[in-house]
Parts: structure tokens; C-alpha cells; sequence
């Protein structure tokens, strides 16, 4: 009885030693630590612009928290931001990749390709194509570490940049760079940039507001294959039985254009100077660089209308006689409507203090005719 | 022992009777998709439940996917749950271990029997929803379309279908084991089954839940749905062998447990 006792005992403490090794294994390769190399800052900002051109392939995954209050029309673009996008992703240059947004039922496949880019969403069976425009609305490419990386570094000046150690992402050494925006506007308080020892490629993205411990946008790879994909697997060929579409989104981004009202827009607003984009229609008044921008656009009064209900819904909405404004984490927006003239629209990354200060300058405008 | 065990279930009207209330469901929802016509619109419903009125061929795979969340766990944890505390119940068990059997024989033996019940289960659920899908739709001959938009052969669509019957018959093997596990610390076989079903619910529970995003990885149901992964072009591996990889963990260290258990347990029924 003795014996049997002893034997239960034995196998008792075999199993749970088993389990105990294997839930501490997670935590164990977790701490692995990351080698670290001594990378200036603003070489390290060079590295990752150089490899635009990298050819590879992997899995992304990107989590916002920025709960947009937009009108419906744009709830694709609000939902990029505040859910958890899944990416697979083939990348032989800026203009020969593909993203697949994978769900638990289907996906949604972007091919870039020369001159046009098809989409393909499984679950309706249509393949739509769009001329490349220069202008666009933001896609779940745009989230991916690589391009979001390039995208916030490409104008940061080497007194914004630091080092910030290193860390394993997709199981590959990564070195910190850290950029702290220099504009008194900004509303980022800091952007981590993870970027990989051995090629330069960022693989990992942290947007950090100003007052919050956790980043409002954290997007990164799981997987990473360095090898160039093969050009059959980036290109597109709608299949038997698909929905074959024209992509409106161009019309709709001109169409948006030609509806702003003409107006001259002061050169400079909350301490932003203003900027010229390709492709943006000229009533719309860009600011700023870098993570630090502001837009303004002149707007009728039916989207002003409609966007004004939506940012009142916000808990968070203040309303005051310059108008209505909002923050969702770093983004900010407000509806301004100076006595007897048109309605405004402002919106960036920058404080809601900023775009007071922006909108307090908007009634001295003059319409011109 | 193991024929005998096999023997046993399959000789049971419960179980010819479990199997053919699994398939009733598929044929229901195929029955109101025809007389409607109203398809699941993008990202709601089980997945390929709304591809199927393109072609028939996929459903099998939509009739898994009806029967993967809650109606095939349920069946399993019925199954393996009343293993060994159904023989307890029914005061067999004694005898039973009373012949000159080794209760680890017994115990991998009832394994091997829930075992073939998830895998006969499955692939009878896989084959009446590919007579439904070619009597009730249109299915295409020619093979058909990848969920990332690629033309897919018949022979494609058939390999792959068979490689999506497999994994969904070892992603219910976790849920065997739990049951399995429950079965042996209890006398009651609704006890059992009731254990492994809270498992289930509070792991899909935890999965909705961004909170626990940290252990999702490691909850028993996070990567049932990956079946579908077989079907993107190329094909994603990543989740496919993570689930494959969680239920040999969970099955090996759940029946290590059973076993520690069952082998020094007083009998008393």
C-alpha cells in the first residue's frame, strides 16, 4: 500500500514538473535577450530608408486603439485604426507587392502592381482595380512595419532620433530608435521604431500619445522571410466567376477636391508651416512634417453637418464657440463654423490645443471668388 | 482491448444516434440557404458558407465549420467524458479491471476509441456535406477558387479538403483529452463532459477578449478555425501548425495527467 502510495506520488510530481516546464517555456524564450550594436541614431534612420527596395515576405499583425469618429463612408479607414488587422505579405518593391488581410473567414488581398493595383475580397467574390493615384486613402499596406516605418522616418530631422536599445522581433535582433516629434504642436510623444540588426528593414512601429503609457498604434512582424518572392505570387489574374470592378476611389478622392470651397489659407497655423503634397486639391491647407501634420479643408455644409453629429456622439467632444473637437488617441479633428461663412475641417496629429489655436486664426480669412 | 473498446462504441445506438444529430444541422442551414437564397453577408456566418452558393463542392468544409464551434466539441466531450466514468457509473469498472487488463492498456485503449469516434465523426460529417452540396448547389467540376482569389483544380480542392478533414479531427482531440481527464477523477460522466465543456466556453471566451490577447496562443480553441488557412494561396502554415502543435501539448500533458491519476486511483465501482 506503502509502495503504491510512493508510485502515485512519483507519477504526480513527473506530470506536474512536466507542466510547470512547459507553461515557464513561453516566458524563458521570451527573455532571450537581444544583441545590441552601437548604431548612431541618424545611421540608423539611414539603414531603414535604404531598404525600400528590400525584397521579403512574412506576417504583420497591427493593433490600434484610436477610435475614429468618422462618417460611414469612411468606416473602413476608422476601422484600420482601432481593430487588429492580420497581414500576410509578399514585398518585391513599392510598386510590386501584395497584402493579404487575413481573417478568421476570408481575406482581402491588395496586388500592387505597375501602373494599378487590384483588390481582391474573397467573400463577395469581386476583384477591383484602381489606377494608381497619388492621393490616397489609408490601406492596410500602409500599416505594415516596413512602410509605416519609412513613412515616419522620412522626415524626421537627426535631432529628433535616439537610441533606445534592442529588442527580438519575428525572432530577429532589432535596434531601438526612438523619435520624439520637436513641434510644441504634436500630439505623438514618441515613435519606437524597431529596426533589424542585419538589414535595416523596420519590424516593429509603436505611435505613443502624449499622457499614455501604451501606444495608440503598435504594428509588427511575427514571421520574416528575407528572400525575394517570386513575381507570380505578387501578380493578379481575376478568376472564373469573380466580380470584375472599377475603383471609384480616385472620383471620389477628385470629387472631394472639387467640392471644397476656394479659400486662401495663411501660410503658417499653430506654429506649422504649410506644405505642398502631389495630388492634393489646392483648397486643402496641408501643415507640418514628419508625424507632426495638420489639414484643413474648407468644406459644404452637408459633410460639415454630418461630421458634427458624429464627433458630438464622442463622450469626449468639446464644444465651444470655436466649434466642435475631438481626440481619438494621437488624432485630432474639429468642425469650425465662423459667423455668415462656410464651415471648416481640422484635423492631424496634434493637440487639441493646436487646433484651437488653428482655428482661432480661420474667421480673419477672405473668401476669394 | 482496443477491439473491444471499438467494438463497444460502435455497436451503440448512441453513437450512430450523436453522429446523425451532428449532420442534421448542416442539412438544415443547406435546406433554408436554398428555399432563401440569402448567403451570409462578408465577415458574418461560418467560414465558406456564403462561397458555397458559387460552388457546392465547399460544402463540406461549411458544414465543418456549422459543426466545428459547439455541436462536434459537444459530441466529443459526451463520448470521452462517459469513457471511463460511464463504466465507473454503471458499476462495470471493477470488473473491468478485475481481468488480468492493466489499467493503462484500458486506458489507451478507451483513447483510441474516443480517437476513432472523432475521426469517423468528422469525415461522415465532411461526406454527407459533399452529397449536399452536389445535390442542393452547383457544384463545379473543374475545381474552383482559392480564398485569395487563385483558379484551384479538383484535385487541388480534393487534397486539400482531405488535409482540412484531418486537422479538424485532431483539433477535437483536445477536447478528448480534457474529457478523457475529467472521466477518470470523476464517477459521473456528465460531470466529465460538463468539465470539458466549461473548458471550451471559457476558452472561446478568452478569445474575444483583447484583454487576454497575451494567452490567447495557448487557449485549447484559438486555432480551430485555421482549416481555412489550407485553402489561401500560397498556403498559410503558420497557424495550421501552431494548432496542430497546442493539441499535441495539451493532448500529451492532459493524458499524462489521466494516467498518473487513473493508475493509482482506488476503484470503488
Amino acid at each position: 500500500m506503502r509502495a503504491r502510495g510512493h508510485g502515485a506520488a512519483r507519477r504526480r510530481v513527473t506530470v506536474g514538473a512536466l507542466i510547470a516546464a512547459l507553461l515557464a517555456l513561453p516566458a524563458v524564450i521570451g527573455a532571450l535577450p537581444a544583441s545590441d550594436a552601437a548604431v548612431p541614431a541618424a545611421e540608423l534612420r539611414s539603414r531603414a530608408l535604404a531598404t525600400d527596395s528590400l525584397g521579403f515576405s512574412g506576417y504583420a499583425v497591427s493593433a490600434g486603439s484610436l477610435a475614429l469618429p468618422v462618417t460611414d463612408q469612411l468606416s473602413s479607414v476608422a476601422d484600420l485604426f482601432s481593430n487588429r488587422t492580420s497581414m500576410r505579405v509578399w514585398w518585391r518593391g513599392p510598386a510590386d507587392n501584395r497584402v493579404d488581410v487575413v481573417t478568421p473567414a476570408g481575406e482581402t488581398g491588395t496586388h500592387r502592381g505597375p501602373g494599378a493595383t487590384w483588390t481582391w475580397e474573397y467573400e463577395t467574390a469581386t476583384a477591383t482595380r484602381a489606377a494608381a493615384n497619388p492621393l490616397e486613402l489609408p490601406a492596410p499596406p500602409d500599416l505594415l512595419p516596413s512602410s509605416l516605418g519609412h513613412r515616419l522616418l522620412s522626415e524626421a530631422v537627426d535631432s529628433e532620433l535616439s537610441r533606445i536599445g534592442a529588442r527580438r522581433v519575428a525572432g530577429r535582433d532589432t535596434l531601438g530608435l526612438r523619435l520624439t516629434p520637436a513641434a510644441a504642436a504634436a500630439s505623438v510623444s514618441r515613435v519606437d521604431v524597431w529596426i533589424d540588426a542585419g538589414t535595416g528593414l523596420p519590424l516593429q512601429v509603436e505611435v505613443v500619445e502624449k499622457g499614455a503609457r501604451r501606444p495608440a498604434m503598435d504594428t509588427r512582424f511575427l514571421d520574416l522571410d528575407l528572400a525575394v518572392p517570386a513575381p507570380e505570387t505578387t501578380a493578379f489574374t481575376p478568376p472564373p466567376g469573380a466580380s470584375v470592378r472599377e475603383g471609384r476611389e480616385a472620383e471620389v478622392v477628385l470629387e472631394a477636391g472639387r467640392r471644397v470651397r476656394p479659400v486662401e489659407l495663411p501660410a503658417e497655423l499653430a506654429g506649422l508651416p504649410r506644405r505642398r503634397l502631389d495630388g492634393v486639391p489646392p483648397g486643402i491647407g496641408l501643415y507640418g512634417s514628419g508625424v507632426t501634420l495638420l489639414a484643413v479643408a474648407p468644406v459644404p455644409h452637408d459633410l460639415a453637418d454630418g461630421l458634427r453629429n458624429a464627433l458630438s456622439a464622442s463622450p469626449d467632444a468639446v464644444v465651444d464657440e470655436l466649434g466642435t473637437r475631438v481626440a481619438a488617441g494621437p488624432v485630432a479633428l474639429m468642425i469650425v463654423q465662423p459667423p455668415g461663412r462656410g464651415p471648416y475641417v481640422l484635423t492631424g496629429t496634434v493637440t487639441l490645443d493646436a487646433l484651437a489655436s488653428a482655428a482661432g486664426r480661420l474667421p480673419d480669412l477672405v473668401n476669394t471668388p | 482491448m482496443i477491439v473491444v473498446e471499438l467494438r463497444k462504441m460502435f455497436r451503440r445506438p448512441r453513437t450512430w444516434a450523436t453522429i446523425a444529430v451532428l449532420n442534421a444541422l448542416p442539412l438544415l442551414v443547406a435546406v433554408l440557404l436554398l428555399l432563401t437564397d440569402l448567403a451570409p453577408r462578408a465577415g458574418q456566418g461560418p467560414p465558406f458558407l456564403s462561397a458555397v452558393l458559387r460552388n457546392g463542392a465547399l460544402y463540406p468544409l461549411a458544414a465543418l465549420a456549422i459543426v466545428l464551434p459547439l455541436f462536434l466539441p459537444i459530441a466529443v466531450a459526451v463520448v470521452a467524458g462517459d469513457s471511463i466514468a460511464g463504466e465507473a457509473q454503471a458499476g462495470t469498472l471493477r470488473y473491468l479491471l478485475a481481468r488480468p487488463v492493466g489499467r493503462t492498456r484500458l486506458l489507451v485503449a478507451k483513447l483510441v476509441a474516443v480517437l476513432a469516434f472523432v475521426l469517423v465523426t468528422v469525415v461522415v460529417v465532411a461526406g454527407v456535406g459533399y452529397v449536399i452540396g452536389s445535390t442542393l448547389f452547383d457544384a463545379q467540376p473543374i475545381g474552383g477558387t482559392s480564398v485569395s482569389g487563385t483558379p484551384l483544380t479538383s484535385a487541388d480542392l480534393s487534397g486539400r479538403t482531405l488535409l482540412a478533414i484531418g486537422y479538424v479531427a485532431v483539433s477535437m482531440l483536445g477536447v478528448a483529452a480534457f474529457a478523457l481527464l475529467f472521466s477518470t477523477l470523476t464517477d459521473s460522466p456528465l460531470g466529465a463532459t460538463m468539465g470539458a465543456l466549461a473548458v471550451l466556453v471559457a476558452s472561446s471566451l478568452l478569445f474575444t477578449l483583447d484583454a487576454a490577447s497575451p494567452i490567447a496562443p495557448y487557449l485549447p480553441t484559438r486555432y480551430w478555425l485555421a482549416f481555412v488557412d489550407l485553402f489561401r494561396d500560397p498556403i498559410q502554415w503558420r497557424d495550421i501548425t501552431r494548432g496542430l502543435a497546442l493539441q499535441g501539448l495539451y493532448v500529451g500533458v492532459l493524458l499524462a495527467a489521466a494516467w498518473a491519476n487513473f493508475t493509482t486511483k482506488d476503484i470503488t465501482s
